[in-house]
């Protein structure tokens, strides 16, 4: 291939060179645009397990119990044995849990929503220490609580007042916004898991529903290898029954019901057609230009450029032409991408991950998960799209190139 | 007689479907010969050059170049063998549009292992030689028609060939413009030596050949 004459043919024919090269980059930028939303999807699905530190989260749904006083299971987070947990922590391709106990609290002036959380762990609800909005977080060895702050406001709740849960007093040590913290897993007040598990364990009513022993908890945070993540979930259930609750990534992928969210089958079908119709449209193109060409390559062919050579040059000049498609379709779908950046999605929370009783003030609303959707072209995807563009050049090249090479000097050149 | 040479061709036929274009036509140029193939048009006079410069196969009879035998090469080897040993100048100078005069006087030497810079070296001496000095950068569209055949003719000497098919190479010119072309080829014949087959029906333009070949309803007749 010659360079000169590759770029003299492009800069000399830029007009038909960039109508072949238009046409692909916008298959080229359809292929990004999906693949970059899809991933973004993708990305926004893993944010509310994320936001607790967790890849995985476990519950058990259970039986509602027959009287709501004193502290109950909600009936979506019964009993997980330790000795299950402990089976489920072995499984390979788990790397951390946390664990905690949710409990509705039926006190005669007041029903909480109580956590009981692990102070130290940083898979679970713990990851509240970023989002104190006042006063401090649990400390070690202490029974004091945490309080989310809009029921504080709520409820004129202050720090240094006392809460009494269940007959067992607890310091306000801090006011937490779990609402910038997470959606899953969200209480009124926040313990220490010790001092959660007394309340359970204290408990007759939660006790006759569900038989709990301190060590046994109702929620449980996994942080799992990504590859593992889909195999993990029919292991959990099987080792903890079919009444398991095993939210995944995926299962809030389902949940935000966007086409792209829901297949990647779409995604790909979707790419495969943006990206058969560009190529179609260059490789018309291009047949169109080289066609029109039949006479110069009777003339090289004539000077003694062999088959070979025309071909390479053709292929040349497709490469060149499809190169800067792929760049054009690329900077096309960073700018498209940037402004997709801006949609903001709501991610469903079920209600079974953050229960609170249906007779609360909010307890039956929706929660959603709102945030920016993170549309951002992955390096990876802006190579792979520009080196698909380089080799549909070399291969329309190809193509083209063969069959006009077949031409024979002679019959182009006779008729002056 | 008719093998010896630089170029010979023996008893060539040619035909397309039923209509036969050649006759058996036997013909041979001897190195630095000038020879000139006359006749009317259709008599078969481009038919003939396209297959003694080996652009096209015959039906029938052979040709021999520098004393390689070509009817039998295939299409590749005939192209390095044009690239080595042949220049074409054709009437209508079919210069690449988006390559500048020296670009396309060096188009036979692209595919060749040369630097550019030699390459570029030999195209522009080529062009000094046809008097073009002034013009190598210039697109073809920027030229007469009279300087694009000097680059024409410079694209088929850059090669250093043993012999030059010209086919009407004055065809599309004025008289005055056909005949400076017709004395450069004749100045690069008795100064280099080069073998020339010219294609022409202009009998004044062929006289200034060393032989007259002429020809009739694809046959030689005189």
């Amino acid at each position: 291939m010659n360079l000169r004459y590759t770029v003299k043919e492009l800069y000399y024919q830029r007009r038909r060179a960039m109508v072949a090269a238009f046409g692909l980059s916008i298959g080229i930028a359809l292929l990004i645009i999906l693949n970059a939303l899809s991933i973004a999807y993708r990305q926004a699905a893993q944010i509310p397990l994320k936001e607790i530190g967790a890849d995985i989260t476990v519950q058990r749904a259970g039986d509602v119990p027959q009287e709501l006083s004193g502290a109950v299971f909600p009936c979506s987070a019964v009993t997980l044995k330790k000795d299950e947990l402990e089976k489920v922590g072995s499984l390979p391709g788990i790397k951390g849990m946390g664990r905690a106990l949710l409990l509705w609290v039926f006190d005669p002036e007041r029903a909480w929503v109580v956590l009981g959380i692990e102070r130290e762990n940083s898979i679970g609800p713990a990851v509240l220490r970023y989002s104190v909005a006042d006063g401090r977080f649990l400390e070690a060895e202490k029974s004091e609580a945490l309080v989310e702050v809009a029921y504080a406001r709520q409820f004129g709740i202050k720090l240094g007042d006392s809460l009494s849960i269940s007959g067992r007093e607890f310091p306000v040590v801090g006011l937490v916004d779990a609402s910038r913290a997470t959606k899953i897993a969200v209480a009124n007040v926040y313990l220490p898991l010790k001092d959660a598990e007394a309340l359970a364990v204290a408990s007759k009513q939660l006790q006759s529903v569900s038989p709990y022993a301190a060590g046994d908890v109702n929620l449980v945070f996994i942080k799992a290898d990504q590859d593992q993540i889909a195999s993990l979930s029919p292991a959990m259930k099987k080792i903890l029954g079919e009444k398991a609750a095993v939210a995944t990534p995926d299962s809030f992928l389902k949940l935000l019901g966007s086409l792209f969210a829901l297949s990647d089958k779409f995604t790909l079908a979707a790419s495969l057609i943006a990206i058969v119709v560009a190529i179609l449209i260059a490789f018309k193109t291009m047949a169109g230009n080289i066609a029109e060409r039949a006479r110069e390559i009777g003339v090289l062919k004539a000077v003694g450029w062999t088959n070979r050579n025309v071909v390479f040059q053709l292929i040349g000049e497709a490469v060149a032409q499809c190169l800067i498609a792929g760049i054009l379709g690329l900077c096309l779908a960073i700018v498209v991408s940037f402004g997709l950046s801006f949609m903001n999605v709501s991610i469903p929370i079920p209600w079974e991950m953050s229960p609170t009783p249906h007779f609360l003030p909010g307890g039956g609303d929706q929660i959603f998960k709102t945030l920016r959707l993170p549309v951002t072209v992955p390096w990876s995807l802006a190579v792979f799209a520009v080196l698909l563009s380089v080799v549909i050049g070399g291969m329309t090249g190809g193509l083209l190139g063969r069959h006009i090479a077949k031409i024979k000097p002679s019959e182009v050149l006779r008729h002056d | 007689m008719i093998n010896s040479g630089i170029l010979s061709g023996v008893d060539l036929r040619k035909s397309y479907g039923s209509l036969e274009v050649l006759k058996g036509v036997s013909l041979a140029v001897d190195p630095g010969e000038f020879v000139c193939l006359v006749g009317k048009s259709g008599c078969g006079k481009t038919t003939l050059l396209s297959l003694l410069s080996g652009l096209e196969k015959p039906t029938q009879g052979r040709v021999s170049l520098d004393g390689k035998e070509i009817t039998s090469s295939s299409e590749d080897e005939l192209a390095l063998f044009r690239r080595e040993n042949v220049g074409f100048i054709f009437q209508s100078f079919n210069l690449i549009p988006t390559l500048s005069a020296w670009e396309n006087v060096a188009l036979p030497l692209f595919p060749m292992k040369i630097p550019q810079e030699q390459q570029r070296q030999r195209a522009m001496e080529m062009l000094e030689k046809l008097e073009l000095g002034h013009r190598t950068g210039h697109l073809p569209s920027a030229l007469s028609g009279g300087e694009k055949q000097r680059v024409a003719i410079a694209r088929a000497l850059v090669n250093r060939p043993k012999i030059i098919f010209a086919d009407e190479p004055t065809g599309n010119l004025d008289s005055a413009t056909g005949e400076a072309i017709m004395s450069i080829l004749r100045r690069l014949n008795d100064e280099d030596g080069v073998a020339i087959l010219m294609v022409t029906h202009e009998a004044d333009l062929a006289k200034q050949a060393d032989r007259l070949v002429r020809m009739k309803d694809g046959e030689i007749v005189a």
